[in-house]
């Protein structure tokens, strides 16, 4: 593998140093790219109480390209489908080089605390949530409860 | 890592959309001798995703615009700047390369920022379109000219 860029061991430092409020990120031992991540379910929000659990990899080309995210702890949510994958634009088309882990991160936890069901990834999900919304943040707080702990 | 891989790009649908803009672009961008072949792309693809395939946000600058873009001089930098690219500060590099861009004058290492451009309008730091001050070319309305080429 080639050297890690300069950038990233002091956005791993920084991590470590100063980290974010409800959130970790652990590099991989093996993989400096690869980061074990967890994030508190915002207060007030159906994940309140709940510790998820996320993976993040920063591909060749990072910080050109977008950390790839995605959430392995189960979530019913609006804007994460089943495999963990996050619809967040700053993901994808509104990424920018001067973003960083820390600020996508914090991206990630700012959707946990107000879901979009009219931009949607999980369409079945959203669709519950645009029904029944009282239901919908019953069984996302329900989930919270069986599976991130 | 594949599988993971694998499940964070299953819209091949964009890659080949992607593809296919770029070559409508090179088309686009050749010299005279296709015009030939732009006016069939025109009456194949509506005008509306001609459009669509050329003002895609995803495509970078021009070269040119890269090269032109102004310097900052070492007197104007200070001890605590630093690229928000690559992380680093300007003034650990003894001869630093630092660029402004037009309208937002953030600054940036001509190093990073070209690779940046080369793919996209934005700045990474206000996301202003680095080209919105330049006059557009309008290709819409190319026509072919009743005298153009082997009969000129
Ligand atoms: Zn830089
Ligand atoms: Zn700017």
């Amino acid at each position: 593998m080639a050297s890690l860029p300069k950038r990233i061991i002091k956005e791993t430092e920084r991590l470590v140093s100063d980290p974010v409020p409800g959130i970790t990120a652990q590099p991989h031992e093996d993989n400096l790219r690869y980061f074990q991540v967890t994030i508190e379910g915002p207060q007030q929000s159906p994940y309140e109480s709940g510790v998820f659990q996320l993976e993040l990899f920063l591909p060749d080309d990072y910080p050109m390209e977008a950390p790839k995210v995605r959430f392995l702890t189960k979530i019913y949510h609006p804007n994460i489908d089943r495999l963990g994958r996050i619809c967040l634009d700053v993901l994808k088309t509104n990424w920018s080089p001067a973003l960083q882990i820390r600020t996508v991160l914090l991206s990630v936890q700012a959707l946990l605390a107000s879901p979009n069901p009219n931009d949607p990834l999980a369409n079945d999900v959203a669709e519950d949530w645009i029904r029944n919304e009282d239901a919908a943040i019953a069984k996302a707080r329900e989930w919270t409860q069986l599976y991130a702990k | 890592m594949s599988t993971y891989e694998e499940e964070h790009n299953t819209s091949g649908n964009s890659n080949s959309r992607r593809d296919l803009r770029a070559q409508i672009r090179n088309l686009y961008q050749e010299d005279g001798s296709s015009t030939a072949l732009l006016q069939l792309l025109a009456q194949l693809i509506p005008e509306s995703m001609q459009e669509e395939l050329l003002n895609e946000k995803e495509e970078g600058c021009p070269e040119t615009f890269i090269d032109s873009l102004p310097r900052v001089n070492k007197c104007d930098l200070k001890g605590a700047d630093a690229c928000s690219i690559c992380c680093c500060g300007y003034l650990d590099d003894t001869h630093p390369l630092v660029v402004k861009l037009p309208h937002c004058s953030h600054r940036f290492d001509l190093e990073c920022v070209a690779v940046w451009l080369s793919k996209s309008r934005t700045c990474p730091l206000c996301r202003d379109d680095v080209l919105s001050h330049k006059p557009k070319v309008d290709i819409s309305n190319v026509e072919l000219e009743e005298d153009w080429g082997m009969y000129g």
